[in-house]
């Protein structure tokens, strides 16, 4: 069983150990210098928010924006480009591998990327910068990341399956995931919002994500609400990538 | 005995299009079977859904016994696809697009490895195994798409239309290849090239608009479409004059003049010894048989018109 979706999560991998340092510079590049620039930037203004510094206050987000962009880009691209230009999928699918193979093995490459570039942003802001951490927290932030991973992951598939035109790919980006990465208070706390705004704003994936990653690093714990909308999200997202693609083979 | 491919009342409709129409085939085990036909006839229609690529509207087909409808797993574990396009894995070396096709199929490396070093071998890819397929030629990629499908040992090959866009040179390598694979395995190809087919085939199925229009050897579809005794004629001295006392013989049915040479279609064989005997007879410096070619007895089935 899934024999045929670890045959494909291992291609991905080879390739992205052939180009893992290219691959690493550009990844970490964009979260350090955001960091640089408003952790350091701002802190003569924002002095601390609830308490926290605000480098500190901003780190565990921008370490879970870099994995769920990365886990986001290398589904709904690879995807893509598996199905529209090297016509791959077409070559796995006339295989004895299903269906659910193909989509699970792609899920976990987006998912698994995800979940290294976000780790080697940690351990470079880590050694760059002031921020430091208890490593007793790092289970429960661990397990918030893969969360957020596996959801990125599933929608980006689902953009891969259903777009044709990579245009649109990078419109979906712009249009829905960085709004939905920046709304969910990555730099600003979420009392910023108007009261009638904020219980919509908290029933967000994202907000869930970047809260419940910040309450993870800092405190060891995710906040129940959070942890139960991670997992319902991840949850639902994988059913609709898998029956996303299962219909778009089928025509 | 089980066949190879059997199709049963196959039909594929997209809205109000009927790509295929209740098409139905049968193809015995070990036959090098050509499917033609001219662009939108249906014969890619048809390779999807032997492959399980696409479910028919209605009707069923199974390989080697297998339904495509319901044992889509097993029809797969027993064919390999040669596609239109080379849908190789530019970020793999040819070598690991072989050991992925093999690892798909469920092979050990143990079972794997050495037949990627026979098929990379047979293929004269050897030397390349470790490049990747953007390096290599067209004819080169091609050879390495027919290897990948012969990794876990087919006992169905699907080619559609394989040589399109080779040189002469790598057409003929690749017949070479195709033609030493009929002892082992049952192949089935599309394709456009008359002489492709005609090389190649055991059996030859013309289709156009979703249905067969003629089926059998190469040799039997020719000999069909020769009834009509097409023979040509030059004659001693100045050719202008012989067209009516040709036209008014009893035996001759069409007549046509192309520079000294005039082109006879007689009634048969037997008219042959009238034409000798006629007032002309002892002036035909020469006369040939034209045997038809598949292409004519294609154009004759399918019309001369473009396809969009």
């Amino acid at each position: 069983m899934f024999r045929g979706a670890l045959s494909i999560w291992g291609r991905d991998m080879l390739v992205l150990k052939r180009s893992i340092f290219s691959e690493l510079l550009a990844v970490v590049a964009y979260p350090l210098t955001l960091y640089l620039a408003f952790g350091f930037g701002l802190k003569g203004y924002i002095s601390d928010v609830g308490g926290i510094p605000y480098p500190l206050f901003i780190a565990p987000g921008l370490i879970s924006m870099t994995a769920v962009n990365a886990a986001f880009d290398e589904s709904s691209w690879s995807m893509w480009f598996h199905r529209r230009v090297q016509r791959t999928i077409e070559e796995y699918r006339v295989t004895p591998v299903t269906v659910y193979d193909i989509v699970i093995g792609k899920i976990f490459s987006g998912f698994t990327q995800g979940a290294i570039k976000g780790a080697v942003v940690f351990l470079v802001i880590l050694v760059l910068t002031p921020f430091r951490m208890d490593l007793g927290h790092l289970p429960a932030y661990v397990l918030c990341l893969a969360l957020a991973s596996m959801i990125f992951s599933c929608l980006g598939t689902i953009c891969g399956t259903v777009i044709d035109k990579p245009e649109n790919i990078g419109r979906v980006q712009s249009v829905v995931i960085v709004p939905l990465i920046f709304m969910a208070g990555i730099f600003f706390p979420l009392s910023s919002y108007p009261a009638q705004v904020l219980p919509l704003i908290r029933l967000l994936p994202t907000t869930a994500v970047f809260e419940g990653a910040r309450d993870a690093l800092l405190f060891g714990s995710v906040p129940p609400l959070f942890l139960v909308n991670l997992v319902l999200s991840a949850a639902l997202s994988f059913v609709l990538a898998v029956y996303t693609f299962n219909r778009k083979m089928a025509e | 005995m089980i066949k190879a491919i059997t199709l049963r009342e196959i039909t594929k409709s997209y809205g109000s299009f009927t790509a295929v129409n209740r098409f139905s085939l049968e193809v015995e085990r070990g036959t090098v079977f050509g499917l033609l036909g001219p662009n939108g006839a249906g014969k890619t229609t048809l390779i999807k859904i032997l492959t399980t690529l696409m479910r028919p509207s209605a009707g069923d087909a199974r390989v080697e016994g297998f339904s495509v409808l319901t044992q889509g797993k097993e029809v797969r574990r027993l064919i390999g696809v040669v596609p239109q396009e080379n849908n190789l894995d530019r970020y793999l070396t040819a070598r690991e697009n072989l050991i992925l096709h093999g690892r798909l199929h469920g092979m050990k490396p143990a079972a794997y490895h050495p037949r990627i070093d026979e098929l990379l071998e047979m293929t004269g890819l050897a030397s390349r195994q470790h490049d990747f397929p953007d390096t290599f030629s067209g004819g080169m990629q091609r050879r390495l798409v027919v290897a990948r499908a012969l990794v876990h040992e087919p006992r169905v090959l699907f080619l559609d239309e394989p040589t399109t866009g080779l040189d002469p040179q790598s057409r003929r390598a690749l017949w070479e290849y195709i033609r030493g694979l009929r002892q082992s395995m049952t192949v089935f190809l599309t394709t456009h090239y008359m002489d492709e087919a005609d090389a190649l085939c055991d059996r030859i199925m013309i289709m156009d608009h979703g249905v067969s229009l003629a089926d059998g050897s190469a040799a039997e579809l020719k000999d069909a479409f020769s009834r009509a005794h097409t023979y040509e004629v030059e004659f001693r001295g100045d050719p202008q004059g012989y067209g009516e006392i040709l036209a008014a013989l009893p035996c001759v049915r069409s007549l046509e003049k192309e520079g000294s040479v005039y082109r006879l279609t007689l009634s048969g064989e037997d008219a042959l010894k009238p034409l000798i005997n006629s007032a002309v007879g002892a002036d035909i410096r020469r006369i040939c048989l034209k045997e038809p070619s598949l292409e004519d007895v294609f154009i004759a089935l399918t019309g001369e018109k473009v396809r969009e």
